[in-house]
């Protein structure tokens, strides 16, 4: 108001069309009638595309020329079989109370069991490990207890696991079955008949899932690991279908396979022998995929040199992750080194290869060495937060510990800082003396000792 | 150049060549047709040559290059290779442009820069399927210098068509020829005798010698890769013997004790 007598603008002008505008674009918001207004809001204050409540109907009253009362009145259940009577609120309409059974009646299902009679039992169902007494327990408990085999065997007098009770519960009736059809041919589609339940399996099945729900995340790594070399041998086992390399496949197939047995090996395995064997396996894997891309090449009857060195290079590659992949080749990089061979000749090519190989290995023991560490000692998260003069890269280091290990060893890299990438390689190299790798360095001059 | 360093073969190849139990049964059974093996191969370069036409230049002919696939020490490779097929941007007449015999090269003039899919086609005795190669065709200089009618703009690329299991009847024809590289026959192999002397000659004018171009193709030499390779790869295996080292150390150390946090 102040500020209007300094300006000396007319005290009530402006305001009055101020009010008009918000109310005209109100009125088209309005709620609708029939619901409330915190109800329409939760659909965003707009109507539903498809009107999903039909609004005239909420305010609808029941037609008045009925008259619903409400009564406590008994009712009876035909699922139960003791007659008993309960009472529950019953809905009348004009003194009629609603016909019909109660309708929950229609879920009391059961399992219909197959009954054997003692004579059948002589015939056909006598067993080494049953006894009759006992096989009567099975299925009286079976009935009670709708085919739920844990609840069975939990109540089971004597102890049988799980797969016994299921074992005798199928075969018996199985039995019953087959000898009380007609023919073979009429029963044969029964599912009982077509596949009989083979406790072995299910043993194993059940061992094999427990061992997979238990595995530390290392191991999936490890057989995800595991699974796309085979994938990848697989590919390459298409590419070199000639009866030349039949052997070749042959041999990665047995061992592709056991791949997949070793996941489900036999007796008492802690996790750890798990691991071992799939690692083991995986060794051999490598060098069988390893020797696939050259007989794939050679299946080729002419391929130029860059497409061979490309498929050796993912041969190598392919069991790292991406980022190994992009940290090879900024490795190469840093080494000065062409990503792709401009003078691609078999020597180039083969040169070009071992060195990537190599390279991969380095990541690898990188890796190694700063998950060593990492289990050793605390100790480089406290110093680095007392590094003097520092502070940004310190921070920088402890954040990007991952990023940076490899750089370390950087030929000259110029990832932190614009520095010439021109450096002398083996020069530097020598620089740096042989201290600890995992303490990555802040400053690529010097290297600061940290006590391992 | 080529001949001598094809004796060094890839690691898998070392192995097979020196007679792995299951391989020489292979061999022994299929010697009949193939060399097992031994793989013979054909540096090539191939790529453009562009010059801008200056004052000739029109709006749709700015440019005057010239697509070409040659022996790598510009020696005739029509005695691999029976006919190329380069094809062409479809705004060209004939995009495709066949070429029957050696020297393997097409000029054309243009404005636009596009790739070029070249597709070899070997003698019958050589290889039933093609190979395809492609180039991307650069009619302007990377540096700020302006486009010259003297100086083309040259784009090469090296490569080496591969044949891993040539037949012998093939080794006998070409294994003298200079355009191929053919490493050192096994020992108590008996191939038919060489080619006659003057069939080489006939075939000579198939190189690229004497080639107008010939000033602007680049030579590729392999001992710069090789040196920067052989390089880099001790560095890497010394900073691998390093930390073998120090893994060595801390595995050989008794388990450190966590320290008191106190910052």
């Amino acid at each position: 108001m102040d500020a209007k007598d300094i300006l000396g603008l007319p005290k009530n002008a402006v305001p009055i069309p101020q009010e008009k505008k918000p109310r005209p674009p109100k009125e088209p918001q309005r709620k609708p009638d029939g619901i409330s207004r915190e109800l329409y809001m939760l659909t965003g204050g707009v109507a539903p595309v498809m009107p999903s409540i039909d609004v005239s109907q909420l305010k609808k009253r029941p037609p008045s020329d009925e008259k619903v009362t409400w009564q406590w009145l008994p009712f009876s259940n035909s699922a139960r079989k003791d007659n008993l009577q309960l009472y529950h609120w019953v809905r009348v309409v004009n003194g009629v109370p609603p016909t019909g059974d109660y309708p929950f009646a229609k879920y009391n299902k059961s399992v219909e069991l197959v009954k054997y009679t003692d004579e059948e039992y002589e015939k056909y169902l006598t067993d080494p490990k049953w006894t009759k007494e006992e096989t009567d327990q099975l299925f009286d408990l079976c009935e009670r207890f709708d085919l739920r085999f844990i609840v069975i065997a939990d109540r089971f007098p004597s102890s049988r696991t799980v797969e016994e009770l299921k074992d005798r519960y199928y075969s018996v009736s199985r039995a019953i079955l087959i000898a009380r059809a007609p023919s073979p041919a009429d029963v044969s589609g029964h599912p009982l008949v077509k596949d009989p339940y083979n406790a072995q399996q299910e043993v194993e099945r059940k061992r094999a899932f427990s061992m997979f729900l238990s595995q530390t995340k290392q191991q999936e790594r490890k057989d995800a690991e595991v699974l796309a070399e085979a994938k990848r041998i697989t590919e390459l086992r298409l590419l070199a279908k000639g009866a030349d390399e039949s052997e070749l496949p042959v041999a990665s197939d047995v061992s592709h396979d056991n791949i997949g047995r070793s996941i489900i090996p036999a007796d008492a395995v802690s996790p750890t022998n798990v691991q071992a064997t799939s690692a083991t396996i995986a060794s051999p894997t490598l060098v069988v995929e390893n020797a696939y891309a050259p007989a794939s090449l050679r299946m080729l009857r002419v391929y130029s040199r860059t497409f061979g060195l490309e498929q050796m290079v993912q041969a190598v590659s392919s069991s790292a992750g991406l980022r190994t992949i992009k940290r090879i080749e900024q490795t190469l990089q840093d080494l000065g080194v062409n990503l792709k061979p401009k003078v691609p000749t078999k020597a180039v090519c083969a040169e070009h290869l071992e060195l990537r190989k190599e390279i991969l290995t380095l990541l690898n023991l990188q890796k190694q060495l700063q998950y060593k560490d990492a289990e050793g000692s605390s100790y480089r998260d406290g110093s680095y937060t007392d590094m003097p003069g520092t502070p940004k890269r310190a921070h920088r280091a402890g954040e990007q510990d991952h990023a940076f290990i490899p750089e370390c060893l950087s030929f000259g890299g110029e990832r932190v800082g614009k520095r010439d990438q021109k450096r002398k390689g083996p020069g530097r190299v020598a620089e740096t003396p042989g201290a600890s790798y995992t303490l990555s360095t802040n400053d690529w001059g010097q290297l600061k000792i940290y006590y391992c | 150049m080529p001949n001598s360093s094809s004796l060094k073969k890839h690691g898998s190849d070392q192995t097979e060549v020196g007679g792995s139990a299951p391989k020489s049964q292979r061999t022994k059974a299929n010697s009949s047709k193939r060399l097992k093996d031994f793989e013979i191969s054909i540096p090539i370069v191939y790529g453009t040559v562009a010059f801008w036409l200056g004052k000739k230049a029109s709006e749709y002919q700015s440019h005057k290059w010239t697509v070409y696939v040659r022996g790598a020490t510009n020696e005739d490779i029509g005695v691999v290779i029976k006919r190329a097929v380069f094809q062409l941007h479809p705004s060209f007449n004939n995009p495709t442009r066949v070429l029957e015999s050696p020297p393997f090269e097409l000029s054309e003039s243009g404005w636009g820069e596009f790739e070029i899919a070249i597709t070899l086609y070997f003698h019958d005795d050589v290889c039933d399927k093609p190979l395809n190669l492609y180039h991307l065709l650069k009619l302007f200089p990377d540096d700020e210098s302006g486009p010259s009618t003297k100086k083309p703009v040259v784009m090469e690329s090296y490569d080496e068509i591969v044949f891993p299991e040539p037949s012998d009847a093939l080794v006998a024809r070409i294994q003298n020829h200079p355009a191929v590289n053919i490493p050192r026959l096994p020992a108590g192999l008996n191939l038919p005798p060489p080619v006659p002397v003057e069939e080489v000659e006939k075939r000579k004018k198939g190189d690229t010698k004497d080639s107008p171009l010939i000033q602007w193709f680049t030579n590729f030499s392999e001992a710069d890769e090789l040196l920067k390779l052989a390089a880099a790869r001790q560095q890497v295996q010394g900073h691998i013997a390093k930390l073998r080292r120090q893994l060595a150390l801390i595995d050989a150390q008794p388990q450190q004790l966590k320290p008191t946090v106190d910052q």
